[in-house]
């Protein structure tokens, strides 16, 4: 049979997020995908070049709505390396408090969505309304249910009261429950058993060879985690387990995420009840030294970086921001070979896909080699011209 | 079985839904919702304006005798905010040395209207 080829996107009702698919199909089997990314760029990184160190982390936060916290400790906790300054024990229980919770809701609303993918909507409903505990509990540790704000350059914004503490221990047992629960309904409901199993697998060779991190090399047996491997905040301390699996399709997926949603309860569970007294920030100076860094950062999606430059100012001269997503997308687009038409919408949202946070932007040849500066209109005439050399579609 | 189980439970159960707005959603204390000024207090020391992460807002003339730390002081201006692009991030209220600018913990209006401010 010819091979055809499926356009999907780059808007397109099925998918939240712009990005375009060109899927090469023979028949019902996928023989090949070729992505085309970024059509959500929005600049963040020049913008944050322009920015100094408290004005900086609100935007970096706005990386992405799920991981908020993870953009703002990746920055923060490389800044602080930078200026060598040692952040109190109270800000770090309090960073890791957020950011455990911050995974919770996050593998959370990623079960729902996939139960949603394959149109297991009761899942879908109960998950987002457990996750709801989630967000309240952070709302009322921050004051937002997104964006938290509780990092700055030092330490955290705000302290947690004795009141907070115990109406998160409180929930922490029903919120428990419930994740037996899903555990029981992963195992024994073929509905997803069916979907699940033996799709889009990968093997731990082809993670490593692709790069892919988080719960989907975890998934496939790669034992590594940025919490443990390259320890931050109070991971040292604090008893924990890296979840791994060696199913490599989507069910170990799954599975690793169900299983890091219990151990993030038992993270938050303990340093709520271990929380040290003290001050929650130091004073950061204005300014930092010249310095590069690499900061690593296990956000829910996978190892998270940011690569920061300093110039002795009070704002940074560069910041790259490498997500997660960005570092599975090869992956997806291996596993989905040879797969089903029908399985794509669930091994694509089986990575937890963020298309904002991975948009970049691209360069391209000028005639002559020149770099320079592109206006609006100079990119509409290039978009017009290109559009009638092309003829209509 | 745990769906059929989990079925009986929620049937059984009060809905989880809130009937916004009939009825009310709770608000945290700590809610950052709209922001407001307390003119009596703010020294005109511009903190705010310099450390707003959108840079809505602005210092406009307000000429006003204010009592700080048990000493009478002569401010010439009072920050003015554009409401609906101000992003509820918090920075004005966390830096403001008076405590003046602050976030109720009330739910913020949406708008197109980037003119609207707070004074
Ligand atoms: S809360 Fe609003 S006014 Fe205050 S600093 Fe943030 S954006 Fe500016
Ligand atoms: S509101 Fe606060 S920070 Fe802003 S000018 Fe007045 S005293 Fe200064």
């Amino acid at each position: 049979m010819p091979e055809v080829i499926v356009p999907i996107g780059p808007h397109h009702p099925a998918l939240k997020e712009p990005v375009n698919f060109r899927v090469i199909a023979d028949g019902e089997k996928i023989v090949r995908l070729e992505l085309d990314l970024s059509y959500n760029h929005r600049g963040i990184e020049k913008a944050a070049e322009q920015r100094d160190f408290i004005r900086v982390l609100p935007l970096l936060e706005r990386v992405c709505g799920i991981c908020s916290h993870s953009h703002s400790s990746a920055f923060a906790k490389g800044i602080e390396e930078i200026m060598q300054i040692e952040i109190p024990p109270r800000a770090q229980y309090i960073r890791t408090i957020i950011a455990e919770l911050e995974r919770m809701h996050s593998h959370l609303l990623w079960l729902g969505v996939a139960a949603h993918e394959i149109g297991f909507n009761t899942l879908f409903m109960w998950t987002w309304r457990d996750r709801e505990l989630v967000q309240d509990t952070l709302e009322e540790m921050s004051g937002n249910r997104v964006h938290y704000g509780m990092n700055e350059v030092g330490g955290v914004r705000c302290d947690l009261t004795p009141h907070q503490v115990s109406t998160a221990l409180e929930r922490l047992p029903f919120l428990e429950e419930r994740i037996y629960q899903y555990v029981d309904m992963v195992n024994d409901q073929q509905t997803l058993l069916l979907r699940f199993k033996g799709v889009g697998k990968l093997t731990r060779e082809e993670v490593l060879k692709y790069g892919a991190v988080g719960p989907t090399a975890r998934a496939s047996g790669v034992d590594y985690d940025a919490r443990r491997d390259d320890p931050y905040f109070v991971y040292t301390e604090v008893p924990w387990n890296v979840v791994t699996d060696t199913n490599g399709d989507v069910y170990g997926r799954t599975c690793v995420r169900i299983g890091e949603l219990r151990e993030s309860a038992n993270i938050v569970r303990y340093c709520l009840e271990n929380l040290p007294k003290g001050p929650v920030r130091v004073n950061a100076p204005k300014i930092a030294p010249e310095g590069e860094i690499f900061s690593r950062y296990e956000a829910p999606r996978g190892e998270l970086a940011h690569f920061i430059r300093t110039n002795g100012t009070n704002k940074v001269e560069r910041v790259d921001i490498r997500t997660p997503t960005l570092a599975n997308w090869t992956s997806v687009a291996m596993c989905l070979v040879d797969q089903n038409l029908a399985d794509i919408p669930v091994i694509v949202a089986a990575i937890d896909p963020c298309l904002s946070c991975t948009s970049r932007i691209t360069l391209i040849n000028t005639p002559g080699g020149k770099p320079g500066i592109v206006t609006f209109d100079e990119l509409r005439k290039r978009g017009q011209t290109y559009c009638q050399e092309q003829g209509p579609p | 079985m745990s769906v059929l189980k989990e079925m009986f439970r929620n049937l059984l159960s009060k809905p989880f839904t809130i009937l916004y707005p009939k009825e009310p959603v709770p608000i945290p204390d700590r809610f950052r919702g709209r922001v407001a000024i307390r003119d009596e207090k703010c020294i005109g020391c511009s903190k705010c304006s310099v450390v707003c992460s959108v840079q809505c807002i602005s210092m406009v003339d307000s000429p006003k005798e204010i009592e700080f730390k048990d000493k009478i002081l002569m401010r010439k201006k009072k920050p003015q905010l554009k409401l609906f692009r101000c992003i509820r991030c918090g920075l004005c209220e966390r830096h403001c040395p008076t405590g003046a600018i602050y976030l109720k913990n009330e739910l913020s209006d949406s708008g197109t209207d980037r003119e609207v401010v707070v004074i």
